[in-house]
């Protein structure tokens, strides 16, 4: 089949592949730690030292650490090589060339602080008194939208790239994006992913909010007290099945729906009964032509504030109603931490590497699961879900932007 | 062929930059063809000496009648302006306060997000301890805080994300909002797009040699394609674009500005982080792919908007790329309305937007001599009748390319 | 910009310097501080602050008064009006000065 034809026979709604994955945590480099770690029921948070902070409030964050194919252009940030690690992973899965400028691909990354924290270092400089003389080259990275693009330009990408900055629904939402564009028929292949890493920035910013547990973060745990910060990167290789099949490519499993929505509500606090979230479920499934009733297991927002958990537990009712007491729920935040922009992208390729092990990862943290929430959130081993299908990942950002995303298991 | 209903149609249009407040300041301006441009303040030392000393700084007088300090209190200065530009452009398209606007779509576009309200951030965490940070500065200091403010102002409860691609972000956000009618996803869509300029940004962008400055050919100018060009001009300021479907414009008798036909977008990875590269053919080889799939040959095309800024690579890519597409023959019209808007704050949109509909553009301000390596010659006044079919191009430092096709209003 | 250890500071004398804190950190403009009432309510209906001026003037007072309030999230009930705030806030001086005088060699 011919680019054009594989065109003209799609349609709307069509489930696009997924042939690759690739990603970097506080657990190490590469998907198979992830999955370990993961699976081991213990967080990567932990005490970290990327930068000194002692006198911020907190001292805990999951730390990634510079992954072992570290090599990246002169002057890129540590985003940047979170992202050309992830994305070289995902590729060789896929089975795609290094260079990719014979192919109809794109990027979609989500980022929120881009090269920030290396640029911190030469506004500390700039801004200190008194006054000393910096390395411009310090902020050769720094923008938001870098990640993407040195993933873009170290594989030869020659489709469209963009970067959401969306705060924390950020690379959920370059995942939507994706998939409307694989489904028009704009590319053949997109890399979808995103990138952070811890700066000082956005720690002091959500201390200043008060918004992070003194410890690991505690995901619908009844005392449960604030968010835990992480930093790594994760891509994802998309598809559309006739290319993937005329590759000759092996099908991980498949993103079938996308949906978005704002609670215009707040900048910070989501609405408290999860209807903007809720909205965004519902698109999605019906973007992907499903129910509530398809989805088999749910890799929940879950940043651990009591706020965001009650919002998320109120429309996960809503839109589940009895089942939620018997469906499997996990919050990836709670092995690995909050990744802000590129939290969408770590929790779908959790997602997609639970239908691998045909298991739900457990959700660290301390303390007994609320009991007002009645849901079945897995702690302390992964539980098997043998024959799971479909799988809802959630994710609600500042400014009450929430996405949601319908992932395909492999055996679908 | 795509059906007329889901055909996107633009219904209004708000503007709010160094020309004022309204679209017909703008024009005005632009046929005028001098740009509005004041000194920034240097008194922090931050500026080299010798370097640009100018921006296209937003005329705010109008900012408080358009939204009142009571609200706007905690807005960051872009915010605040997009806001404001939100205002206009639904006056201009006539949805009156109190407009249903549960299912409205928001995209916004910037480069560098809320540059004040970063800097503030800084200062208080690098400079005087990560304990003074202020929450209300961090809770604004993301990119997609525009985006946030403009839904809660109106509720406007649909999708809602923020892209971030430098130069090229302005496209690539209506070529989303675009994609979200066209697939149902939203009946109407407010694209934003939004820049403050303070001055460690203009002094830091002086020092990546990006601006133009004084020098022995002329004064400090922008000069799109003239031989002579030695950077762009910053602006700042917010432009808000209402986008409908054809259906729903229809339903409520509103007037289409222009039709929104296609949206290209692609990548040169020959680009530097912060330059452009050389990679003209393989963009032309992208450009001409783009209008055949939108059954469009380079001689169908009436007239050229171009993102050319007065940038000495990026112009010449932008002419080499142009040249090639249209395989060395005649090129249409082509008018760089950058030389009086300046770059970044959508004026360049607003500028496209008002070809395509019909009004007589302003000539390429500070052009004067054809540089003979690219050989293109601007539109510099005469008879040009209103264009059927426009071509909106930018291409952004970094290497992101976008293109749109937009045609007059009426369909005859 | 810290205030004198050891000045008394009763928690009448407190609530004008609280209420000019209140307009100038959350910018509260064409407000005239005095036109705050002393028992009104500062949060929804009243005032119309919300979580992040609480955690705004958290920072404010804390600056100004040099004293630190205690971790856990912003008190409603300290918060719920500017007599409320200042009674707490003249017990967390006090608090603090006892504490020096003990420490003091």
């Amino acid at each position: 089949m011919t680019a054009g034809e594989h065109r003209a026979g799609r349609t709307a709604g069509e489930a696009i592949a997924i042939t690759g994955l690739g990603a970097v945590s506080g657990y190490g480099a590469g998907t198979a730690a992830l999955w370990k770690g993961l699976a081991s029921g213990t967080s990567a948070i932990g005490p970290f030292s990327r930068f000194e902070h002692a006198r911020f409030r907190t001292q805990f964050a999951s730390e990634a650490g510079e992954p072992a194919a570290t090599a990246g252009p002169a002057r890129s940030s540590i985003a940047d090589r979170f992202a050309l690690a992830a994305a070289r992973e995902a590729l060789a899965q896929a089975g795609l060339p290094s260079q990719l400028d014979d192919l109809s691909c794109g990027i979609y990354f989500g980022s929120s602080t881009g090269g920030m924290f290396e640029s911190e270092s030469y506004f500390a400089d700039l801004l200190g008194e008194p006054r000393r003389a910096s390395r411009i080259g310090r902020l050769t990275a720094q923008q938001t939208c870098s990640p993407g693009e040195t993933v873009a330009r170290a594989h030869g990408v020659r489709g469209p790239v963009q970067t959401v900055a969306s705060a924390c629904a950020s690379a959920t939402l370059a995942m939507g994006n994706a998939l409307a564009a694989l489904r028009a028929g704009d590319i053949d292949v997109a890399i979808a992913g995103g990138s952070d890493s811890l700066c000082r920035l956005t720690y002091a910013g959500f201390n200043s909010l008060r918004a992070v547990d003194p410890k690991a973060c505690r995901p619908f745990r009844a005392e449960r007290e604030g968010m835990s910060i992480g930093e790594g990167a994760a891509v994802l290789v998309l598809e559309s099945a006739a290319s993937a099949s005329a590759r000759g490519a092996r099908v991980l499993g498949w993103l079938v729906g996308a949906g978005a929505s704002c609670d215009a509500h707040h900048m910070t606090a989501p609405d408290p009964q999860g209807a903007g979230i809720a909205r965004a479920v519902e698109a999605a499934l019906a973007d992907a032509s499903l129910s509530a009733d398809d989805i088999d297991f749910v890799n929940v927002h879950g940043t651990g504030t009591p706020h965001n958990d009650a919002a998320e537990a109120n429309m996960l009712r809503a839109v589940f109603g009895e089942r939620l007491s018997t469906l499997p729920l996990t919050s990836s935040k709670g092995a690995i931490g909050h990744y802000l922009g590129a939290a969408g992208a770590i929790e779908a390729v959790a997602t997609m590497l639970c239908f691998l092990h045909g298991a739900v990862h457990p959700t660290p943290g301390e303390g007994a699961v609320d009991p007002a929430m009645n849901l079945d959130l897995v702690i302390g081993r992964p539980r098997p879900v043998p024959g799971a299908r479909f799988a809802l990942s959630t994710n609600l950002a500042f400014g009450g932007t929430n996405a949601a995303i319908i992932l395909g298991s492999g055996q679908t | 062929m795509r059906s007329v209903s889901a055909e996107v149609v633009v219904t209004g249009l708000g503007v709010l930059g160094a020309f004022g407040a309204g679209r017909r300041a703008l024009l005005e301006g632009l046929r005028a063809g001098v740009p509005r441009l004041r000194e920034v303040d240097r008194g922090a030392g931050f500026h080299r000496p010798g370097g640009a000393r100018l921006a296209a700084l937003a005329d705010l007088s109008e900012l408080g009648n358009l939204v009142p300090a009571a609200l706007s209190r905690r807005m960051s200065p872009p915010a605040r302006m997009a806001v404001a530009a939100m205002q206009l452009a639904l006056r201009d398209a006539g949805l009156p306060e109190g407009t249903d606007h549960t299912s409205t779509g928001i995209v916004t576009g910037t480069a560098f997000g809320p540059a004040w309200v970063t800097e503030q951030l800084l200062r208080q965490i690098l400079g005087q301890g990560p304990e003074q940070a202020s929450p209300a500065l961090f809770t604004e200091s993301v990119a997609s805080a525009s985006a946030a403010q403009m839904a809660m102002m109106i509720r406007a409860r649909g999708p809602n994300q923020t892209l971030t691609q430098r130069e090229a972000s302005d496209l690539l956000a209506l070529g989303e909002a675009a994609r979200w009618i066209r697939d149902g996803k939203a009946g109407r869509v407010l694209v934003g797009i939004v820049e403050e300029s303070i001055p460690i940004l203009h002094a830091l962008l002086d020092r990546f040699q990006a601006l133009a400055r004084a020098d022995r050919f002329g004064p400090e100018r922008a000069r799109p394609f003239d031989r002579h060009r030695n950077g762009f001009t910053a602006a700042e300021g917010a432009v808000v674009v209402v986008l409908e479907s054809a259906a729903v414009a229809e339903a409520r008798g509103a007037q289409p500005i222009c039709r929104l036909l296609a949206h290209g977008a692609a990548f040169d990875p020959s680009a530097s982080a912060h330059g452009w590269g050389n990679g003209a053919p393989p963009l032309a080889r992208a450009l001409r792919r783009f209008l055949d799939r939108n059954g469009v040959t380079p001689a169908g095309i009436d007239l050229i908007v171009s993102g050319a800024s007065g940038s000495r690579l990026g112009d010449r890519l932008e002419a080499l790329t142009l040249s090639a597409a249209w395989e060395s023959r005649p090129l249409p019209p082509v008018v760089a309305p950058k030389g009086t808007t300046g770059e970044y704050g959508g004026g360049f949109l607003a500028a496209g937007l008002l070809a395509a509909a019909g009004e007589r553009p302003g000539v390429t301000a500070g052009f004067g001599a054809v540089d003979p390596e690219l050989g293109l010659a601007p539109w510099t006044g005469g008879e040009l009748s209103p264009p059927r079919l426009t071509l909106l191009t930018a291409l952004a430092s970094g290497g992101a390319a976008a293109w749109t096709l937009v045609a007059r209003p009426d369909r005859a | 910009m810290s205030a004198p250890a050891g000045a008394p500071a009763t928690s009448e004398e407190l609530a004008p310097r609280l209420k000019r804190l209140i307009v100038g950190t959350l910018r509260l403009e064409g407000l005239d501080p005095e036109s705050i009432g002393d028992d009104q309510l500062l949060f929804g209906e009243g005032l119309g602050l919300d979580s992040i001026d609480a955690l705004e003037l958290v920072v404010a007072i804390e600056q100004e008064f040099a004293v630190a309030i205690p971790e856990g999230k912003v008190d409603h009930d300290v918060f719920h009006s500017v007599r409320t705030l200042a009674l707490w806030l003249a017990e967390r001086i006090a608090l603090r000065d006892s504490q020096r005088e003990t420490t003091a060699p």
